[in-house]
């Protein structure tokens, strides 16, 4: 536990009181089992992921790159995949300030946003993260990155594709997943590794996908990706306090690595 | 306020418009109010997570809320009521066992945050509690860096 995380902003909240508060009681299992569980707070961005993992030392996010991706595919579980992934690099080419990758990211948001059918709103988005990109406002570039992810899930659920929301972050959440643990075993160290220990990230996500039309879950890429989470979770789940070997961050980068492959195989998804 | 400041309000006032639709007024309300009060740590630096939970809570009651921390980062959850009919809220947090952790406290009335680095990634769970007061609306977020 550290202390004075914030004192400038602390000063600046001077009417305030500052304190270190006494203990409230201990919840017991059933109050955690009840607690709210929402897509836009309990799945955290891969930019918070990245931003954890620079603390040691800021890795060589370019070496993370990854060859465009196809912006036609048809099926549009694919696409929802997909778009997660690309947002995800988007948060790494700001993580690596690279102008042209995020605005070639950007355009590629855009097009797979388009052929989802969401929102006008997501163009504008786009027009932003080009914008922000050109100025070098890498900042901002967080956020708008995180409310383009947030305008194209609130424009499924209006178009009533809530079902696809959760693809999103899934992409998301692998490709950033991929990234990091790339990073981590070109320059192993068990304190970096430990950001790698998200079981409760993959439950959640699992636990939505169970709760999707069944239709849309016996989708061959949504059911093999799903039947692949389940070995995936058990490879982020290390004792608490301890991180991760270089054998088992390996292991976990071969299984995100080979669901990003299918997810972006411009195969026969249905 | 500059150009960057033009457009990041803009943006912040449509993702308050953008769910104006699905938010009662006192909803949108406590939005408003709680990033009046993180505008203070996206100054230190601090990266606002563009998503909160908004409810309404009585007297003694608490709203939990399951986030997923990462090992290195800093962050800031901050709660805000929509009006002063909210005398005084808390923000607790607890490991994933449920045990309560120490945090850094700021409180005001109907506004609080609390500051936690974690040194292990996982699951925790921030508590949101009307003190004292009448029945309100309650918006959390959070910052991290």
């Amino acid at each position: 536990m550290r202390f004075g995380i914030a004192t400038g902003a602390v000063a600046f909240l001077a009417c305030g009181t500052l304190a270190f508060a006494a203990q409230p009681a201990p919840l017991s299992q059933d109050q955690l089992a009840k607690a709210i569980k929402t897509d836009s707070l309990t799945i955290p961005t891969p930019g918070e992921l990245f931003a954890a993992l620079e603390k040691p030392g800021k890795p060589d996010w370019a070496g993370q790159y990854r060859t465009p991706i196809p912006t036609t595919y048809r099926n549009r579980a694919q696409i929802a995949l997909n778009l997660g992934g690309l947002i995800a690099d988007g948060f790494i080419a700001v993580e690596a300030q690279d102008s042209q990758q995020v605005k070639n990211i950007g355009t590629d948001i855009v097009k797979l946003a388009k052929a989802l059918g969401v929102s006008e709103n997501v163009l504008s988005r786009g027009n932003s993260i080009n914008e922000f990109a050109e100025n070098s406002e890498w900042d901002a570039l967080h956020e708008e990155l995180e409310a383009t992810q947030n305008e194209v899930k609130t424009s499924m659920q209006s178009h009533r594709d809530q079902d696809l929301v959760i693809l999103v972050s899934l992409g998301g959440w692998i490709r950033g997943t991929q990234a990091v643990s790339a990073a981590v075993i070109k320059n192993y160290d068990e304190q970096s590794a430990k950001v790698l220990r998200q079981p409760a990230v993959v439950s959640f996500i699992h636990t939505k996908i169970n709760d999707i039309s069944m239709d849309l879950r016996s989708e061959p890429l949504v059911k093999s990706v799903n039947e692949q989470l389940t070995a995936v979770e058990k490879l982020v789940a290390f004792q608490p306090g301890k991180g991760p070997s270089l054998d088992e961050v390996k292991k976990l980068n071969e299984a995100v690595t080979k669901l990003m492959e299918e997810i972006q195989s411009k195969g026969d998804a249905k | 306020m500059n150009k960057r400041g033009l457009i990041l309000a803009g943006i912040a006032f449509c993702a308050v418009a953008a769910f104006v639709c699905a938010e009662t007024d006192e909803e949108v309300e406590a939005h408003k109010q709680v990033l009046d009060l993180t505008g203070a740590f996206t100054n230190d630096g601090f990266k606002l997570r563009d998503g909160h939970w908004a409810g309404q809570l009585k007297p003694a009651e608490r709203a939990l809320i399951a986030v997923n921390l990462y090992a290195g980062n800093q962050y800031w959850f901050s709660a805000a009521a929509a009006n002063a009919k909210a005398k005084k809220i808390a923000v607790d947090l607890y490991d994933e066992g449920g045990k309560p952790l120490t945090t850094e406290n700021y409180n005001e009335g109907e506004r609080a945050s609390a500051g936690f680095s974690p040194t292990m990634s996982g699951q925790y769970f921030v508590a949101i509690s009307l003190v004292e007061g009448e029945p309100s609306t309650i918006c959390l977020v959070y910052s991290y860096k």
